[in-house]
């Protein structure tokens, strides 16, 4: 029988994400996609890098935007789709099962707002440059990139105090949900790297959380 | 130097086999690639890339490595970790679109349960060719103008493997024994040791003599615990066990009930411990734990055109295509895995799972929904 229930435990579900995520930022997801969807305003046009089950997508188009959000997950799309049904917000949310390395089909200077939410840390390294060009080449000058995700803290004794916190988390999550991320290495360094102007940063006490404010400069100017 | 990497890679991911192994993901130059060099491509599995790359010596290649989570090719495409996604993806963001001429892409046989050919042809512009299951064959597949022999298209189990599986086992379950153990009966520790190695080698190494008797028949929970023929082959072995603990214990001069009933405690849980889900840990049969195991494949006779994508992708060599009715037959469906892999390549939807209530998996799901670790498909949503 105890067999049986940690199956059940294990049996990886797309609906315990959003549960197993929260355990992992320790709640502190929900009030930064808040703050970075304050940005929003209406009738923008925005990309959701790697919306998931919706939760940026979804504060998004309640403040009146036309979003796009892709994930390559089918089955956190069918949540992020539901959710959006409920929501009454159809007309306002295209979703598509597509990865970051196909972005090269969008439009350039098409998008008013890009967000990634816990989605470059999902990223190689190959594929984090990509998109940051491919994000700089969507972008409206003075466009925004916003960014919440998990980075590597930085500083010896930061990094063991993370560790420590992190490893109890990392294994509850993953055998509730299979999920765990990956933090990125000298995150604002890359996009600045990649000619974006940093408007404002917020790093959590360890420095293992990050939420970006970050614009494209205009007419392209490093 | 590439030899000791080899080696500890090797000896690190044989005893830690359980686990995920990442390497970096991207581009690796093998020898001097040119613009007309052949580009193949695999998992981030840090193992397979070591014997990939041992296998690839004096041959000028790029080597593409896909991010499947450091998990190998087969686990990692049935799983859905390894998907159309990561393919598209490194071919998109490691450059090697610029380096070469050509759009002739090598994919290991054992991605086909993940990857869909077509997708990335429509999505990409490159035409997938499914290589061999062993990295050792990729040289003669080269060299033959890529052309596979059924002897490469099928998987086995053979002694080494065996072996390999055997460490993978003892190595995690005597180290948490130990654990436990330390504290409790500080003299059993290197007497279990022996015993979870010692029986981890005689069921793998043994596996030959009583694989016939296995099959995917058998009840849910039952069968998990029981995979030996429900469970007539660990009684043997655990009776081979206490015969030899009682003539040790004559052969010494000691023999005690007590040391007897003690250690044949021990070496039954130890069985059991080795043997849930043993169909699971070969390769040549699907997991006990797995509902798909019951699935069998059917052929959609007005649908097939016989062009026999099914036969190349196949592991287990069960296809084969009447050339002149055009149709795919399966004499060897008793030999099937249930990978799918035949399922999800079929460019003409001509083949679909049936369970044995007559309940039928179409194309359209084998190839989105893939199996989570307990050999499900996540079909429901909402509701657990």
């Amino acid at each position: 029988m105890s067999t049986y229930i940690l199956m059940k435990v294990l049996e990886s579900a797309p609906n315990r994400y959003d549960r197993g995520i929260r355990i992992l930022t320790l709640g502190r997801l929900d009030k930064a996609y808040d703050r970075l969807t304050s940005h929003i305003k209406k009738g923008q046009r925005v990309l959701d890098l790697g919306c998931g089950t919706g939760a940026l997508t979804l504060r998004a188009a309640q403040k009146g935007a036309r979003v796009k959000g892709i994930d390559i997950n089918p089955q956190m799309l069918d949540i992020a789709r539901k959710r959006v049904a409920e929501a009454n917000l159809v007309p306002s949310v295209e979703l598509c099962e597509m990865g970051v390395a196909e972005l090269g089909s969008e439009k350039s200077e098409s998008y008013d707002a890009v967000m990634a939410g816990l989605c470059l840390s999902e990223l190689t390294e190959d594929e984090l440059a990509y998109t940051l060009r491919e994000i700089k080449r969507m972008l409206k000058p003075e466009g925004l990139l916003l960014i919440a995700d998990e980075v590597r803290p930085k500083g010896i004794s930061k990094l063991i105090l993370n560790w420590l916190i992190r490893v109890p988390l990392v294994i509850i999550t993953y055998l509730i949900t299979q999920t765990t991320t990956n933090a990125v290495k000298n995150l604002p360094e890359k996009i600045e790297e990649a000619g974006f102007v940093i408007d404002s940063v917020m790093l959590s006490k360890i420095g293992n959380f990050i939420e970006l404010v970050v614009s494209k400069p205009q007419g392209g100017v490093k | 130097m590439n030899l000791v990497r080899f080696l500890a890679v090797n000896i690190v991911g044989t005893l830690l086999r359980v686990l995920p192994f990442p390497c970096k993901t991207g581009l690796v130059k093998i020898g001097n690639p040119d613009r007309n060099s052949p580009v193949l491509l695999t998992c981030n599995y840090h193992l397979t890339v070591e014997r990939v790359k041992r296998a690839l010596r004096g041959i000028d290649a790029y080597l593409l490595l896909a991010n499947s989570r450091g998990i190998n090719v087969w686990c990692a495409s049935a799983g859905g970790l390894f998907t159309d996604h990561d393919v598209i993806s490194v071919l998109k963001t490691s450059g090697i679109e610029e380096l070469v001429d050509h759009r002739d892409l090598i994919l290991p046989q054992l991605a086909a349960t993940g990857v869909e050919f077509k997708v990335i042809g429509k999505k990409t512009g490159w035409k997938v060719y499914w290589g061999p299951v062993r990295a050792n064959d990729i040289p003669a597949f080269i060299k033959d103008k890529l052309e596979k022999t059924p002897v490469m298209r099928e998987i086995g189990f053979p002694l080494m493997q065996r072996i390999e599986m055997a460490v993978a086992w003892a190595f995690p379950i005597s180290v948490i024994l130990t654990l436990f153990t330390i504290p409790l009966w500080r003299e059993a520790v290197l007497p279990l040791i022996f015993l979870v190695w010692a029986l981890s080698l005689l069921i793998f190494v043994s596996f030959p003599l009583y694989s016939k008797w296995l099959g995917p028949e058998g009840k849910r929970m039952g069968f998990i615990l029981f995979d030996f023929g429900r469970g007539g082959f660990q009684l043997i072995l655990w009776g081979v066990v206490i015969l030899a603990l009682i003539i040790y214990s004559i052969a010494v001069g000691d023999f005690r009930w007590g040391f007897i009933l003690r250690w044949g405690f021990v070496t039954s849980i130890i069985v059991v411990l080795l043997s849930i889900d043993l169909m699971g840990s070969t390769p040549v049969y699907k997991s006990g734990l797995h509902e798909d195991r019951l699935l069998k494949i059917i052929v959609d006779g007005t649908k097939c055109k016989g062009v026999a994508l099914c036969e190349g992708v196949c592991p287990r060599n069960c296809y084969e295509v009447d050339k002149d009715r055009h149709i795919a037959t399966i004499p060897g469906a008793s030999r099937c895995v249930q990978c799918g892999a035949c399922i999800v390549q079929c460019p003409f939807d001509a083949l679909y799972f049936k369970s044995p209530k007559g309940g039928i998996i179409t194309p359209e799901t084998v190839r989105r929904y893939k199996l989570n670790l307990i050999g499900r498909r996540l079909v429901k949503m909402g509701g657990e």
